[in-house]
C-alpha cells in the first residue's frame, strides 16, 4: 500500500488534490508501520518473558512439595515421586568447570598464537576455520565424543590414568575406576572441545584490542614475548578475558547435546569423574518425554528453572565485565 | 648473559612453547571430529538416504528422507514466524524507540533469552503449546525454533539499523518521505547486507538445534506433513538412532550429522562473505 | 658518502665519537623498497634530527636502529648498522639486549596498564633485582630526570592513564631512562602535544643529550632545529643530506633540500 503512495509522488505533481490523497495515505502508513513494529517490540517481550513466568509457574507443584530440599536431596525416584536436583546440579557445575578448566588456557594459547606466532599467511585462514567450528551444533560433538573419544579413552588413556593414581591418597578417589568410557570425565573433555573456538576467538578479538603501539613500547624496552603478554596484553585485557571465558561457561552449562551422549545419565554424585553421573539439561533431555506423573514433569520444569537461572548470573557478569571492556576502549 | 637475562628467555620459550602445543592440540583435536565425520558419514551416504524413510530398528537400508524434509518444513516455519516478528521489533528499537523504555526492557530480555540454554525455551513451548494440544506436533516444533530466531534477528536487525548514518535518514526525510517509507525504502536497503547475515546466521543457529524439538516435535518415523502431528527432524533423528544398539541406525546418525554440518557451514560461510562485501563496499 | 665526509669537513665544534653507524642500508616492505642505500652516523652526545615529506622513510629508518620491525612479517633490512662497532641486523643478535641498549619514546604516549610506580620500575625488573629501597630510588631518580617527579610524586600508585598527554610522555621517557640506554630514538614524540608539553620535552631532549645518543624523527622544522645539532634530510627512501644543523638550514647543498626546507613540498 505504500510502495503505490511513493511512486504516486511522482504523478501527484499534477494534481494538487492527489498530492494531498498522498500526503494522508503516508501518515496512514507511517501509523500503520509504527504500531506494527511497536507491537512487535511489546510482543517479545510479552513471549519472552513469558517463558520466565512458565518455568516459574510449572515448577511450583515440585517446588511446594519438596521446598528447599530439592535442591540438596539426591534422591531421583519416578517411582516413589520423591526428587532431589543435587546430582543433576553438581554434575553441570563440575562438569563445566573441569571444561573450563581445560578450554581457558588452551583458548588462550590458541588466541596467543594466532595473534603472535603463526605466520602471517596462515593466520586469518586459521583464524576463519576457528570461527566456523564455533558454530557447528553441539550434536556433532556429541556423536563424535560417543562413537570415537569415549572408546579411545576407555582403552586407552583411562587405566592409564587410574593405575598412575592408584597410590596417591586422594587422586586414586578422583580417579577411581573401572573405566567406563563414558562419564564425567569424558563429558568435560567434549564440553572443552566445544568451547574451545569460542574462547580462541574471543580471547583473539580481544588480543587485537591492544594498541601496537603499546606492545611495540614494552618490546622497546626489550621486554620477551612471554612478558609483553603477561604484563601488558593480560592486564590491559583482563576484564574482556574473563567476561569471553563467563560466556563460555555459560554455554557449557546450558549445553545438552554434546553432555548427553556420554555423561552416562546416571543420578548419583561420586567421588570419581570416571564414573558416570547428570546434568541438569541431560537429565531433561532423557526424561521430560517419559515422564509421568504432575510431580515429575514438574521436577524436570524445576530442574530447567533453575538452569536458566544459573546461565542468567554467568552471563549477566560476563556482561557487565565486556561492557567495561568496552568503556576502556572508549576513553 | 646474567642468569636473569637467561631465566627471561627460558620463561618466555616455555610459555611461547605451550602455546605452540595448544594450538596444536586444540587444531588437531576439531580436525579429528571433521575427519571422523567426514570418514563415517561418506563412507554410510547413498542416494537412498534422500529418497527413502527412516528404517525400523535393526532392518537394512532405509533413509532419511522424512527428517530432512521435516527439518526443512519446521526450519522454514520457524523462520517465517520468528524473522518477521524479530525484523519489527528491532526496527522499533532502533528507529522509533530509540532510548525509550521498552527499548532498554526488551533489549534486556532479548539479550537473556539469547543466551539462554535452548532446552528452557524447549519445555516453555512444551507448556505452551504440547500441554494444551495434548500431544506432541511439528507446529510446536516450529514455534520453539522461531523462539530461538528472534534473539538474534532483533539483536542484528538494532545494531545494523543504527550503524545506517543519520544523514541517510535526513536526506530522505529532506524529500519528504514519511518516517515508515525512510525505514523501508533507505534504512533496510543501506541496512541489507548486514540483516541477511543476521538472518543467515539465526537460520543456521537453529537448524542443528536438538533440544527443544525433543519434547515439542517429538519423533515420526513416517512420512508427516502435517503441521498437527509429531514429526521427524534431523537433529532428533540423529540423537535417537545414534543412542540405539543397531548398526544400521547408527550409520545413518552418522550420515544425519553430515548434512546438517554442511548446511550449517554453507550458511555461515555466505553469511561471512556478505559480511566481507559489507564492510570492504 | 660525499655528504659524511662534507659534514665532517665543516668544522666540527667538538670531538665527536661515532655512536652508530649505518651504512648502505636498503629497507623492505614485502617487495617495495622503502630505504635505499642510506649512508648516516649517529654521534654521542649529540642529537640527530630526521626530516623530510610523510613516507620518505624516516620512521622506517628509526624503527631498524632497534629493529623494531623485527616484529612484522615481510619486512627486512640489508646492509650494515654498527653500534659500537657490532652489527646490529645480525639475525643472531640478543633482540632483548639490543633494544635495553636502545630505547624508543613513541609519538603517541603509550603507558602501561598499571600504577606510575610500576611503569617504571616494570622495565628495571627486567634487568635487575633490587630492593625496595634501591627500586625506589631508581624510579625517582628516573622520573627526575625526565622533568616529571614533582608532578606526580604524591600520586606514585595512579594509574599511567590518569595523567594528561605530555606528563604520560614524560612518564614514557622517564621508563626509557630508567634501563639506562645507550641510545635514545624519538618518533614524533610531541606530535600528539600542546605546545607547553611541547616545549618540556623539547627540553628534557637537550638535558638527556649529556648522557646518551639521540635519535629523534620530526614533520616540524622548527623543532628539528631547536633540538638537534645534526640535522638529516630524508627523501622517498634515500638521504639526501646529512650535515650540522645550522648547515642544512641555513646554507643545504642539495636542491631538494632547500625546496623541502623553504616548503615548496612537503
Amino acid at each position: 500500500m505504500t510502495e503505490a503512495a511513493l511512486s504516486s509522488v511522482a504523478r501527484s505533481t499534477a494534481k494538487i488534490d492527489s498530492r494531498e490523497k498522498a500526503l494522508r495515505r503516508f501518515e496512514i502508513g507511517d501509523r500503520i508501520f509504527h504500531i506494527v513494529t511497536r507491537s512487535s517490540a511489546i510482543a517479545v517481550l510479552i513471549v519472552l518473558g513469558g517463558v520466565i513466568v512458565s518455568l516459574v509457574q510449572g515448577s511450583m507443584p515440585a517446588l511446594s512439595k519438596f521446598g528447599f530440599g530439592f535442591l540438596t536431596s539426591d534422591a531421583w525416584n519416578p517411582v516413589t515421586e520423591k526428587f532431589g536436583a543435587a546430582p543433576a546440579i553438581y554434575g553441570t557445575l563440575v562438569t563445566s568447570f573441569i571444561a573450563l578448566l581445560i578450554a581457558a588456557p588452551v583458548g588462550f594459547g590458541i588466541a596467543v598464537f594466532l595473534t603472535e606466532l603463526c605466520p602471517y599467511q596462515l593466520r586469518r585462514p586459521i583464524g576463519v576455520a576457528v570461527e566456523l567450528l564455533a558454530g557447528i551444533p553441539s550434536i556433532i560433538y556429541g556423536i563424535w565424543g560417543m562413537f570415537v573419544f569415549a572408546p579411545f579413552l576407555q582403552v586407552h588413556v583411562q587405566p592409564a590414568l587410574i593405575a598412575t593414581f592408584a597410590h596417591i591418597p586422594g587422586l586414586n578417589l578422583l580417579f577411581a575406576g573401572p573405566p567406563y568410557g563414558i562419564g564425567i570425565l569424558t563429558a568435560s573433555l567434549i564440553l572443552a572441545i566445544m568451547i574451545l573456538p569460542l574462547i580462541s576467538s574471543i580471547s583473539r578479538d580481544v588480543f587485537n584490542t591492544v594498541p601496537t603501539v603499546l606492545k611495540e613500547a614494552a618490546f622497546g624496552i626489550g621486554c620477551t614475548r612471554w612478558e609483553v603478554m603477561r604484563s601488558i596484553v593480560a592486564p590491559y585485557t583482563g576484564v574482556g578475558l574473563v567476561g569471553g571465558v563467563m560466556l563460555a561457561l555459560g554455554r557449557a552449562l546450558g549445553e545438552t547435546m554434546a553432555v548427553t551422549f556420554v555423561i552416562g545419565n546416571a543420578h548419583k554424585i561420586g567421588a570419581s569423574i570416571l564414573g558416570p553421573g547428570t546434568t541438569i539439561s541431560a537429565t531433561i533431555a532423557n526424561e521430560f518425554t517419559e515422564a509421568d506423573g504432575a510431580i515429575y514433569t514438574s521436577s524436570l520444569i524445576a530442574l530447567g528453572l533453575l538452569l536458566f537461572a544459573i546461565t542468567f548470573i554467568v552471563l549477566a557478569i560476563s556482561r557487565l565485565l565486556l561492557m567495561r571492556l568496552e568503556g576502556q576502549g572508549a576513553r | 648473559m646474567t642468569p636473569l637475562q637467561a631465566s627471561r628467555k627460558a620463561r618466555s620459550a616455555i610459555a611461547m612453547g605451550f602455546c605452540y602445543a595448544s594450538a596444536g592440540a586444540g587444531l588437531l583435536a576439531l580436525a579429528l571430529i571433521l575427519a571422523a565425520l567426514l570418514w563415517s558419514g561418506f563412507s554410510n551416504l547413498s542416494p537412498s538416504v534422500f529418497t527413502q524413510m527412516t528404517p525400523p530398528p535393526g532392518s537394512s537400508g532405509g533413509g532419511l528422507l522424512n527428517p530432512i524434509v521435516g527439518s526443512l518444513i519446521m526450519t522454514f516455519s520457524g523462520v517465517l514466524i520468528g524473522a518477521p516478528l524479530g525484523l519489527f521489533a528491532g526496527t522499533y528499537m532502533a528507529e522509533y524507540g530509540r532510548n525509550t523504555r521498552l527499548t532498554t526492557v526488551v533489549r534486556f530480555i532479548n539479550d537473556v533469552l539469547l543466551s539462554a540454554p535452548s532446552i528452557v525455551i524447549g519445555l516453555f513451548v512444551y507448556e505452551i503449546t504440547v500441554v494444551p494440544m495434548g500431544h506432541f506436533s511439528a507446529i510446536a516444533g516450529a514455534i520453539s525454533l522461531a523462539l530461538l530466531v528472534v534473539p538474534v534477528v532483533v539483536r542484528t536487525t538494532e545494531d545494523m539499523l543504527n550503524l545506517v548514518p543519520g544523514t541517510l535518514r535526513e536526506a530522505a526525510t529532506a524529500l519528504g518521505l514519511p518516517r515508515a517509507l525512510v525505514i523501508r525504502h533507505v534504512a533496510y536497503k543501506a541496512a541489507r547486507a548486514g540483516l541477511i547475515t543476521g538472518l543467515l546466521l539465526a537460520i543456521a543457529r537453529v537448524s542443528g538445534e536438538t533440544a527443544p524439538l525433543l519434547f515439542t516435535s517429538l519423533n515420526n518415523q513416517f512420512w508427516s506433513a502435517n503441521l498437527n502431528a509429531p514429526m521427524a527432524s534431523l537433529p532428533v533423528v540423529i540423537f535417537q538412532f545414534a543412542m540405539s544398539p543397531y548398526k544400521e541406525w547408527q550409520a545413518l546418525a552418522w550420515v544425519g550429522a553430515l548434512l546438517i554440518t554442511f548446511a550449517v557451514l554453507a550458511l555461515s560461510i555466505t553469511a561471512r562473505v556478505l559480511g566481507a562485501q559489507r564492510t570492504s563496499s | 658518502m660525499t655528504d659524511l665526509a662534507a659534514a665532517e669537513t665543516s668544522a666540527p665544534r667538538e670531538k665527536l665519537t661515532e655512536k652508530m653507524r649505518v651504512r648502505n642500508l636498503d629497507f623492505y616492505y614485502g617487495d617495495a623498497k622503502a630505504l635505499k642505500s642510506v649512508d648516516l652516523d649517529f654521534y654521542a652526545n649529540q642529537v640527530t634530527a630526521l626530516i623530510g615529506p610523510s613516507g620518505c622513510g624516516k620512521s622506517t629508518l628509526l624503527r631498524v636502529l632497534n629493529r623494531m620491525y623485527d616484529l612484522y612479517p615481510r619486512q627486512r633490512a640489508e646492509g650494515e648498522v654498527m653500534l659500537d662497532g657490532e652489527n646490529i641486523l645480525d639475525p643472531k643478535l640478543d633482540l632483548n639486549a639490543l633494544r635495553a641498549r636502545v630505547g624508543m619514546v613513541f609519538q603517541k604516549p603509550t603507558p602501561f596498564p598499571m600504577s606510575i610506580y610500576d611503569n617504571i620500575a616494570f622495565g628495571i625488573r627486567l634487568y635487575e633485582k633490587l630492593s625496595k629501597a634501591d627500586m625506589d630510588e631508581r624510579v625517582e631518580r628516573a622520573l627526575r630526570g625526565a622533568a616529571i617527579w614533582d608532578e606526580v610524586k604524591d600520586q606514585l600508585n595512579a594509574s599511567g592513564l590518569s595523567l594528561s598527554g605530555g606528563q604520560q610522555q614524560r612518564v614514557c621517557i622517564a621508563r626509557t631512562v630508567a634501563i639506562k640506554p645507550e641510545v635514545i630514538l624519538f618518533d614524533e614524540p610531541a606530535s600528539a602535544l600542546d605546545p607547553i608539553s611541547t616545549a618540556k620535552i623539547e627540553e628534557l631532549i637537550d638535558e638527556l643529550r649529556s648522557d646518551y645518543t639521540i635519535a629523534i624523527v620530526t614533520h616540524n622544522m622548527q623543532q628539528a632545529v631547536r633540538v638537534s645539532q645534526y640535522t638529516a634530510f630524508m627523501y622517498l627512501g634515500e638521504m639526501v643530506e646529512f650535515d650540522q644543523t645550522d648547515n642544512i638550514f641555513t646554507s643545504p647543498r642539495e636542491r631538494r633540500t632547500q625546496d623541502y626546507i623553504t616548503g615548496r613540498f612537503g
